[in-house]
């Protein structure tokens, strides 16, 4: 119900009459309905004053920000409101266990490479004798999954099977504006890699968000490092739902020709997406998410409660309820 | 739930109904609000709603709406605020 808000003017974030309000540059104000929002996205210049933090904080609605190209920079974390010391213990026990940790590890790989499938068995139907050896490679690749037995060989495999995923894009995207080299970050060096940059981080900050409103902790991650710096936990279950949303927006947008090169900033050979490019862009991602399927006994589920679910299903993992088991596409 | 929530309420508190109302909805038009809300808050709203007013005076109307489909806003003239606007 609640929704998301992606700021994209220059302007003030304020509180008042208990609630929020945005007045952009030229004086034009916006009642942001303290109720009815779960998250904010700023990408554009915020002023705040810690009076606003106060109240996000008792509203529990994090705040996410992006720098000028589109990568996320951080977040205003509210103090956890769900704190449980219970399931830290038990989710640093996962991980200290090295079998526990590789098993959740790989679990988080078998997902990911399972929905990788999916997406391009899509795509075999019409572009079967292009797609063929792309699935068939990777499917030869998955098989190792089983043996790696440290978690930076798993890494690696994962890293070789995204690579050769990404490769096949070229065969899925119709338009030759859009294609892939070889992955680049910071900074992406084509139009293709800046939309899988930025769908990544809106993926990031979404699964950040959801994990936010269960009791774990997203510092402690099991394919990905637990470090002094960031949160890992929802680099983990990115993995599985990366294909799943990012990427499926990412075909539809250029293969329905939505994103076009013109939305990209040309005088920096077309690495970032403009202001217009990163709308449409959200604009796609947020349908995605609002989007739903059936799921199980449990009815019509979006791909938002999708991945909370995902959540609910480690805690039951770590309480030793169920063993995990990775969402997976079914279509 | 969506829901277009209109209200006819006496000058002197007036300030307050809709002081209440934006922590819930969006504003659209001078006291007519709309927004996605769910069965709960929309209690939490109209107990909010019942200390400040004037039974005998004041009224509120809630139009709800369980699905948006049979849902199609036309406007003419400024564009004034949605609430399914997602870009500030």
């Amino acid at each position: 119900m609640k929704k998301a808000i992606y700021i994209f003017n220059d302007g003030q974030l304020k509180r008042k009459d208990n609630t929020l309000i945005f007045i952009k540059e030229n004086e034009e104000k916006r009642v942001i309905p303290v109720n009815a929002v779960s998250e904010i996205h700023v990408f554009g210049e915020l002023d705040l004053n810690k009076r606003v933090l106060e109240f996000l904080t008792s509203n529990k609605i994090p705040v996410y920000f992006y720098n000028y190209y589109g990568y996320y920079i951080g977040s205003y974390y509210p103090r956890d409101h769900l704190n449980s010391g219970m399931i830290i213990l038990k989710q640093a026990q996962f991980y200290l266990k090295k079998e526990e940790r590789m098993f959740l590890a790989k679990s988080f790989v078998y997902g990911a490479v399972a929905n990788i499938l999916k997406n391009l068995n899509y795509y075999k139907k019409s572009k079967e004798e292009y797609i063929k050896p792309f699935i068939e490679e990777i499917e030869e690749k998955s098989k190792e999954i089983d043996k790696k037995e440290d978690i930076p060989s798993l890494m690696a495999l994962e890293g070789d099977i995204r690579k050769k995923y990404y490769e096949a894009f070229n065969v899925i995207l119709n338009i030759g504006d859009f294609f892939f080299d070889k992955r680049t970050k910071r900074p992406p060096e084509n139009p293709l890699n800046a939309l899988i940059s930025f769908g990544n981080s809106l993926i990031y900050t979404t699964i950040l968000s959801q994990i936010y409103r269960t009791h774990l902790d997203p510092r402690i991650g099991y394919l990905h490092e637990t470090n002094h710096r960031s949160f890992s936990l929802n680099l983990d279950l990115a993995e599985i739902f990366k294909p799943v949303i990012v990427d499926r927006v990412i075909f539809s947008l250029i293969n329905k020709n939505q994103i076009q090169l013109k939305h990209f900033e040309e005088d920096i050979d077309f690495a970032y997406l403009n202001e217009k490019g990163k709308q449409i862009f959200i604009r796609a991602f947020e349908e995605k998410l609002n989007t739903t399927i059936k799921y199980k006994n449990l009815g019509k589920v979006s791909y938002r409660k999708l991945i909370r679910l995902e959540c609910y299903k480690l805690y039951k993992h770590f309480f030793g309820e169920q063993i995990y088991q990775p969402f997976i596409a079914n279509w | 739930m969506f829901v277009i929530l209109v209200y006819d309420i006496n000058e002197k508190r007036v300030q307050k109904i809709h002081k209440i109302c934006k922590k819930y909805l969006t504003p659209v038009q001078n006291s007519v609000f709309e927004g996605n809300i769910t069965q709960a808050t929309l209690r939490i709203l109209k107990d909010e709603l019942k200390e400040i007013m004037d039974e005998n005076e004041d009224s509120v109307l809630i139009y709800k709406f369980r699905t948006k489909k049979y849902y199609d806003r036309e406007s003419i003239g400024i564009k004034k605020p949605s609430h399914e606007d997602l870009f500030l």
